[in-house]
């Protein structure tokens, strides 16, 4: 009898631990799936960012040994991701691929209209309208540059997109925040309003508070780990498969990130469960005894 | 054995939400006295033996309990006044989650005991004092409601204290098992502690007699040992 007693408690203390533990593991997990598209957001918008095209057209006749030299100067630049030497003969070709014939074959040679060129790729940082126009009109002065090209209107559009697209990403992002604080700080404090009777018995033989709150703090802490542990199981198995299925994905996430994001997650399970716990306790610590039975 | 005060109360009034329970009360308790609190229910045994305990703060009046002043103790204080009480309560409060001997060490822990053979020594002692050394290893469910009793006792005595504060120690058990509880309170008062017990139970008080003081009236009047 006592003994199916004793069964049924413990089934019901694992199975609410459990249930808490479930719970903390869906919103930290749902927290790191956010991370993680933010993450990817940001990747993404550098790539696009970064491959826009910024074409420096040189003038005819001009040296390769000048363009070379161009060439070099601007890979020192911070603002550089890369850049490539197009000549005459490379434009050629890649035109005449794009039209599928051989343009040239009715032109004479010296006839060929198309210039030699560097194809620019900038860092993210730089790639906004107000940084492009004050790097055309420096390159601008180098006397073997004939124009610049790029699309002004296609980087406006690029720029004025991605600072939407992260506004509405972080505004979610915070409310998310806010609701996963909201439910691991609600279940934590179910999990230890079961245990009043126990704290006021504590205080009652003499227990300091400090003696009290310590296992409870310490049990948060570690159901915060093991939470964070299991969220980011979830979140490593989508990540796989993910990747398996857009190998693209490769390309818009660094380990060095990634390590960031798990350490993140495991700092928030950390921090959210541990203080949770922390202010449930203190709660039930000043709680009058009557206000215990409501 | 030398008599000193453990209870000194002069005119306390007694409040619970700011609604005045008792007034004017005036009580003084020695060591070795075994002091019955009886009274209707409602009307203020369980408030007074509260602010016995610390648990509601003094507003009206000086009180002094095992030499701590509660006009002007801090509440970093309260633990160590409670180490120098024993509290027994009706529903026992035992802590669910774990064995007798858990509940024991706990106590110990908590009170700034450290050496291992010296916490297992007390165990022993107290368990072997209310004759409950076979239930060490027990979940307190596992126990009849006498048997937790005689734990809580068992509990209450773990830190040599001054004074029992026994909140209806007897309202859930059987005649009984109610006599071996009180002989277990008597033993603990003959050897020089003082016990304060609340009660309704007349009959305990005819079998075991003791110095009686009654709620009435919103306040505490010694009842000049008779049961009226």
């Amino acid at each position: 009898m006592a003994s199916n007693e004793e069964k049924n408690s413990k089934r019901r203390i694992n199975s609410a631990y459990i249930t808490s533990l479930i719970s903390i593991t869906l919103v930290l997990f749902t927290l790191g799936f956010l991370g993680l598209v933010l993450i990817h957001a940001h990747s993404l918008s550098n790539y696009i960012k970064e491959n826009i095209g910024f074409e420096i057209i040189m003038k005819p006749g001009v040296k390769e040994a000048d363009i070379v030299y161009l060439k070099k100067t601007l890979d020192a630049e911070d603002f550089v991701k890369s850049t490539e030497y197009i000549t005459k003969e490379e434009a050629t070709e890649r035109l005449s691929e794009v039209l599928g014939e051989a343009f040239t074959g009715f032109l004479e040679e010296e006839n060929n209209p198309l210039l030699p060129s560097i194809d620019v790729r900038f860092n993210a940082d730089w790639a906004n309208n107000d940084s492009l126009v004050a790097i055309e009109e420096a390159v601008l002065k180098n006397e073997a540059v004939k124009e610049v090209y790029y699309q002004k209107s296609l980087v406006h559009l690029i720029n004025k997109n991605v600072r939407k697209i992260s506004l509405v990403l972080l505004g979610f992002s915070l409310l998310l925040l806010l609701i996963a604080m909201a439910l691991i700080n609600n279940t934590i404090r179910l999990s230890v309003y079961s245990k009043r009777f126990i704290i006021r018995s504590m205080k009652l033989v003499g227990a300091t508070e400090s003696f009290i709150r310590k296992p409870f703090v310490m049990k948060g802490v570690i159901h915060g780990i093991l939470s964070a542990v299991l969220a980011l199981s979830l979140l490593s198995g989508i990540v796989a498969v993910s990747k398996q299925n857009i190998p693209e994905l490769e390309l818009l996430s660094s380990m060095e990130t990634m390590a960031y994001l798990y350490v993140a997650v495991i700092l928030l399970g950390i921090v959210m469960s541990g203080l949770s716990t922390l202010f449930a306790v203190k709660r039930y610590l000043h709680m009058r005894a009557d206000s215990l039975y409501a | 054995m030398e008599d000193h005060t453990v209870i000194n109360l002069q005119d306390i009034s007694v409040y619970q939400k700011n609604k005045l329970v008792l007034a004017n009360v005036n009580l003084n308790i020695n060591n070795g006295e075994f002091v019955y609190l009886i009274g209707k229910t409602g009307s203020g045994k369980s408030s007074l033996m509260q602010l016995l305990y610390a648990d509601l703060p003094v507003e009206q009046g000086k009180a002094s309990i095992c030499g701590y002043n509660l006009n002007s103790i801090k509440n970093s204080q309260i633990p160590f006044l409670r180490r120098k009480l024993g509290i027994v309560f009706q529903d026992f409060q035992l802590l669910e989650d774990r064995t007798i001997e858990e509940n024991l060490i706990f106590v110990l822990k908590a009170t700034g005991w450290k050496d291992k053979q010296e916490i297992q020594a007390r165990i022993i002692e107290v368990l072997e004092e209310v004759e409950l050394i076979s239930k060490l290893k027990v979940m307190p469910h596992q126990l009849s409601g006498g048997e937790q009793q005689r734990i809580v006792i068992a509990r209450a005595l773990l830190n040599h204290p001054e004074l029992i504060l026994a909140d209806e120690p007897t309202g859930n058990l059987d005649p009984e098992t109610s006599n071996g509880i009180m002989k277990v309170l008597m033993k603990i008062s003959q050897s020089g502690k003082a016990v304060l017990m609340a009660t309704h139970n007349y009959n305990l008080i005819h079998k075991f007699p003791g110095k009686i003081i009654k709620c009435e009236e919103g306040t505490v009047v010694s009842s000049d040992n008779k049961l009226d």
